[in-house]
């Protein structure tokens, strides 16, 4: 299983520490954040390209984010525990893309109001002016 | 970086709670309950930045998030009355072509990418880093030993606030800077887009034959 799955793998059996599937689980390191992660980006691109509800399309767009956040905050504990790179620079990236999605909220809803406003709609398949 | 004791029991907690809520932030048929998924999936992620000592940056989560964002997207949700609920299964995998340029897809990536080159990386990183991370957990605990003892004697006063704050106005003052344009830039924005057009009259900024067409719609 380990050669065939090594992505399993990395999920419960990965450290070199670690030498049962239970001992990995009691001792969750960087991988697992990681796979919690792409799982979370997963289900929020599952979301933005099956759901037509804009609203709902904004909110998976926001897990997606989330999900990098995570993924950020993550190699930067990983960073302070190991001594390389500078430890703190994950932190500052999150801040910011924590900033650049309030900011993307407030633009989107607005435009979200304004095409209510005009259309008398937030479904996107009738939201379909610039299809041909 | 290696959890253990409680830690490893609430990180299983908070991520199977923010991986069900994100979840059931996608299924849910109301929007109003996609949102308040979305929040508890945001408090699951923010107690997990705890976790990995990010204390500054989950309160950050938890205030802008969740104390702004998603306030102001259960304002829009009640406020565009999305009344009827979303239809379901309409047929999304009756595309043959489609679907099949997306397994082929899907298999190059897991057979590329997650089965092949992701391990292999992590593994030669894991080996790179291990003495490293032999040692975390004992220097860890060396300085939180060094931490200040919070009044009531309990806690212990972490600096990692005031370390992210220091570097955010040295090594990102420019970005920073750039950051607070960038917001004052959204708020004009939204504050452009949502008025309605009484308000776009009032400021005089409309369309000369949009006006006029107004006017000669309302007389």
């Amino acid at each position: 299983m380990h050669h065939l799955f090594p992505s399993l793998a990395l999920l419960f059996q990965e450290t070199s520490r670690a030498t049962t599937a239970l001992e990995s689980i009691k001792h969750p390191d960087l991988s697992k954040f990681l796979v919690i992660a792409a799982i979370l980006f997963i289900i929020g691109v599952a979301g933005v390209l099956t759901r037509r509800n804009l609203l709902v399309i904004f909110m998976s767009i926001e897990l997606i984010l989330n999900a990098a956040n995570l993924n950020f905050i993550a190699f930067s504990r990983y960073l302070q525990d190991t001594g390389r790179g500078d430890p703190l620079s994950g932190q500052l990236f999150t801040v910011f893309v924590i900033v650049v999605a309030a900011a993307e909220a407030a633009i989107g809803l607005g435009i979200v109001i304004a095409l209510y406003r005009n259309r008398e709609t937030i479904w996107v398949d009738e939201i379909d002016l610039m299809k041909w | 970086m290696i959890l253990s004791g409680w830690e490893s029991v609430f990180f299983w907690i908070f991520s199977i709670a923010a991986i069900l809520a994100g979840l059931l932030t996608v299924m849910a048929r109301n929007a109003v309950h996609s949102a308040l998924f979305l929040i508890s999936s945001l408090v699951s992620v923010a107690a997990l930045f705890i976790l990995l000592g990010a204390e500054f940056i989950a309160g950050v989560q938890i205030l802008v998030y969740v104390g702004g964002v998603m306030v102001l997207f259960l304002f829009v949700i009640m406020l565009v009355n999305v009344g009827a609920e979303e239809e379901g299964r309409a047929a999304i995998f009756n595309r043959p072509a489609q679907v099949t340029a997306a397994l082929v897809f899907l298999g190059l990536l897991a057979g590329v990418l997650v089965i092949y080159a992701i391990p292999r990386g992590y593994q030669a990183m894991q080996k790179r880093d291990e003495a490293a991370l032999q040692q975390s957990n004992a220097k860890r605990a060396a300085a939180e030993n060094n931490m200040d003892t919070a009044a009531t004697g309990v806690s212990r006063l972490t600096k990692e606030t005031e370390r992210v704050g220091t570097s955010l106005y040295t090594y990102a003052s420019l970005p920073f800077e750039i950051a607070s344009v960038l917001l004052l830039v959204a708020i004009i924005g939204s504050v452009m887009l949502a008025r309605t057009l009484k308000q776009e009259v009032a400021a005089d900024d409309v369309d000369p034959d949009v006006l006029s067409e107004i006017k000669s719609k309302s007389v």
